[in-house]
């Protein structure tokens, strides 16, 4: 019997579809409930991952100043909610349009800049704004950073919906979530994302065959911060608070980590990326404090011997896996 | 304003500017000639600190850290090279990661042994002396010398010695010096490994002046960057005017200020500098 790549590839991924739907049945059978609270944080941080991806995966942009976006996002809620006094739709729409004015601002000068430079510029454009919130304590809380109390989704009269239930948290973070990969891949298979990928092989070819490479860069550059928003604002409710500390650069640098490690350029390389580290942690961390040791070898261990990460190594076992039965199907023919 | 306290800082920023130059030096001729962007060097900066602790705290003396630190950061610097970055060479943008996982191996083992809470090393030289009128301590005066002699030797080695001419000859153009029977390979190395020595000798000079702790390197790569970018990437007697210019300046900016403002300031020169002049505000216009 012979099963095509495309049939294992959809099995797979409706798999792991219907794993996340669900999460909130299956879950509290073999483990503790806290392990939803994990998944929907992981949903949240592969989200943030995702936009590192959509730069340096798909334009060849290493950003490693994602975090300035995710943290805009995570204040516009908090002060949306905190000082402002809006409700939860519109500080949810407040977060994601403040990031992506944000990246629209950073994007027009960082993309002037490539390579090491870009990735520089979008380090120093984060820690500016890192800066800025330590010492702006009075709106933003500074390090100990901000909480809010959460304002229900929609309330008729006695009827209320709100992100305290941990049922509503966990569908309403996957539909977004969702929702946002969906986008993205409709991005990707769009002329727009061809275009980006055609950027990131060649810059001087796309050029002369008449792409604007500085638009074509910035329209990514923004999109990938309304990404991190997204996962940004999404962290602020998860949270119900927002700080300082998720805007410096250590968190961009995981969000890199976690694209690598889970494959960069792929979808759904940093979903499995930031699942595993995240796993990682939360396992290891009970039983040892310096799991972060592991991690580091894994990062180098990966950039050495698996640069294309864990979607990488996944479709390299695929691919023999299919060759083989490609062998067996050939050898009685050619004994016959 | 009070002129003394202005005058303080301002020195400060000097004393301080030149250890971060002995720093960023480093960082510089690493990526200068392997084309790596080295985000784990503040924490050799910071294990240079932390050898320097455990050498004063088991010998007691402060000048067998200032020899022997920097040699086994020497050793430490190329067995780093062999197993981490020689695999990854010729890919730049992986090397940002490789190194970040070396960062966080470093800042993890050190937490392990040394702790996590920061800790204090007494200067070898106490008290204090007069200068432009106020009272200065003694062993920062000896931390700007220490760096200044440091850094001299650095550029003599680069420039008279055999070993030096094969470094700059492998920076201008790696395949001509190849060819001319350079070993690239072992130039490579040891360019690797002096850069590792240079960051920990600078933690061992500002050991004393801050505080021992797993982090220090988190807060001091920035300013290293900063250094590099405005003197230059891979421009080493830029480099080293650009450090003492920003300390001096960031200096200047805290005594009417606080330190954020004065970081977020040369941070906002930084983005103009990679903005409008990404060679640097030292090179000429003509490369």
């Amino acid at each position: 019997m012979k099963i095509s790549k495309t049939t294992i590839n959809l099995c797979v991924f409706l798999f792991f579809a219907l794993f996340l739907v669900l999460a909130p049945f299956v879950l509290p059978l073999f483990v503790s409930p806290f392990w939803l609270s994990v998944t929907s944080e992981i949903l949240i941080w592969s989200l943030f991952a995702a936009s590192v991806n959509l730069l340096f995966g798909y334009v060849g942009l290493l950003s490693f100043g994602q975090a300035l976006y995710f943290g805009v996002g995570m204040y516009g809620v908090a002060i949306g909610v905190a000082k402002l006094g809006l409700g939860f739709w519109p500080a949810f729409g407040f977060g994601i349009f403040l990031s992506v004015v944000m990246a629209l601002i950073a994007g027009v000068f960082a993309v002037r800049l490539t390579w090491h430079y870009f990735a520089i510029i979008t380090v120093v454009f984060s820690l500016i704004f890192y800066f800025l919130a330590l010492s702006w304590k009075t709106i933003t809380g500074g390090d100990d950073g901000m909480g809010f109390s959460m304002p229900p989704m929609l309330s008729v009269g006695d009827f209320e919906i709100s992100m305290t239930d941990s049922m509503v948290q966990y569908y309403f973070i996957l539909l977004i979530v969702a929702l946002c990969f969906y986008l993205q891949h409709r991005l990707l298979q769009s002329p727009l994302g061809k275009a980006l990928i055609a950027v990131r092989e060649n810059d001087t070819r796309a050029a002369l065959i008449g792409l604007n490479v500085y638009a074509l860069r910035l329209t990514a550059f923004v999109s990938a911060g309304f990404l991190a928003g997204v996962a940004g604002a999404l962290f602020a409710f998860f949270g119900r608070y927002a700080s300082a500390s998720y805007m410096f650069y250590h968190v961009s640098g995981e969000g890199v980590v976690w694209t690598l490690v889970g494959g960069l350029g792929t979808l759904f390389g940093p979903f499995f990326g930031a699942a595993l580290l995240i796993i990682l942690r939360e396992e290891l961390s009970v039983y040892w404090e310096h799991y972060l040791l592991l991690v580091g070898v894994i990062v180098i261990l990966i950039v050495i011997y698996a640069p294309r990460g864990i979607v990488g190594l996944y479709s390299d076992l695929l691919d023999r896996v299919c060759k083989n039965d490609d062998d067996q199907n050939n050898k009685p023919g050619s004994e016959v | 304003m009070d002129w003394n306290l202005l005058i303080a800082l301002a020195i400060n920023g000097i004393v301080w500017g030149l250890i971060i130059a002995l720093i960023a030096l480093g960082l510089s001729v690493i990526f200068g000639l392997l084309d790596i962007i080295n985000v784990a060097h503040g924490d050799f900066f910071m294990v240079g600190t932390v050898m320097a602790f455990f050498v004063v705290q088991t010998t007691g003396n402060f000048w067998v850290a200032l020899l022997l630190v920097p040699l086994l950061a020497f050793i430490l610097g190329g067995i780093i090279e062999r197993l981490v970055i020689r695999p990854i060479r010729n890919a730049a943008a992986l090397s940002i990661v490789a190194t970040f996982g070396l960062s966080i191996i470093l800042q993890e083992s050190v937490r392990g042994t040394f702790g996590a809470s920061p800790r204090r090393l007494l200067a070898p030289v106490e008290g204090t002396t007069m200068l432009f009128g106020i009272e200065y301590d003694i062993y920062r005066l000896l931390a700007a010398l220490i760096s200044i002699i440091a850094i001299s030797a650095f550029f003599l080695f680069l420039h008279k010695t055999k070993f030096g001419t094969w470094m700059r000859a492998v920076r201008h153009d790696r395949e001509a010096a190849m060819a001319m029977g350079i070993p690239a390979e072992k130039v490579f190395l040891f360019t690797f490994a002096i850069g590792t020595a240079l960051a920990a000798l600078g933690g061992v000079v500002a050991a004393p002046i801050t505080t021992v702790d797993f982090k220090s390197g988190v807060d001091i790569l920035p300013f290293c960057f900063m250094a590099v970018i405005i003197g230059g990437l891979g421009n080493l007697p830029g480099t080293a005017a650009a450090a003492v210019l920003l300390a001096f300046i960031e200096g200047l900016i805290t005594s009417f200020s606080d330190p954020t403002v004065a970081r977020i300031a040369s941070l906002c020169l930084m983005s103009a500098v990679l903005l409008v002049r990404p060679q640097g505000i030292f090179t000429g216009a003509s490369r």
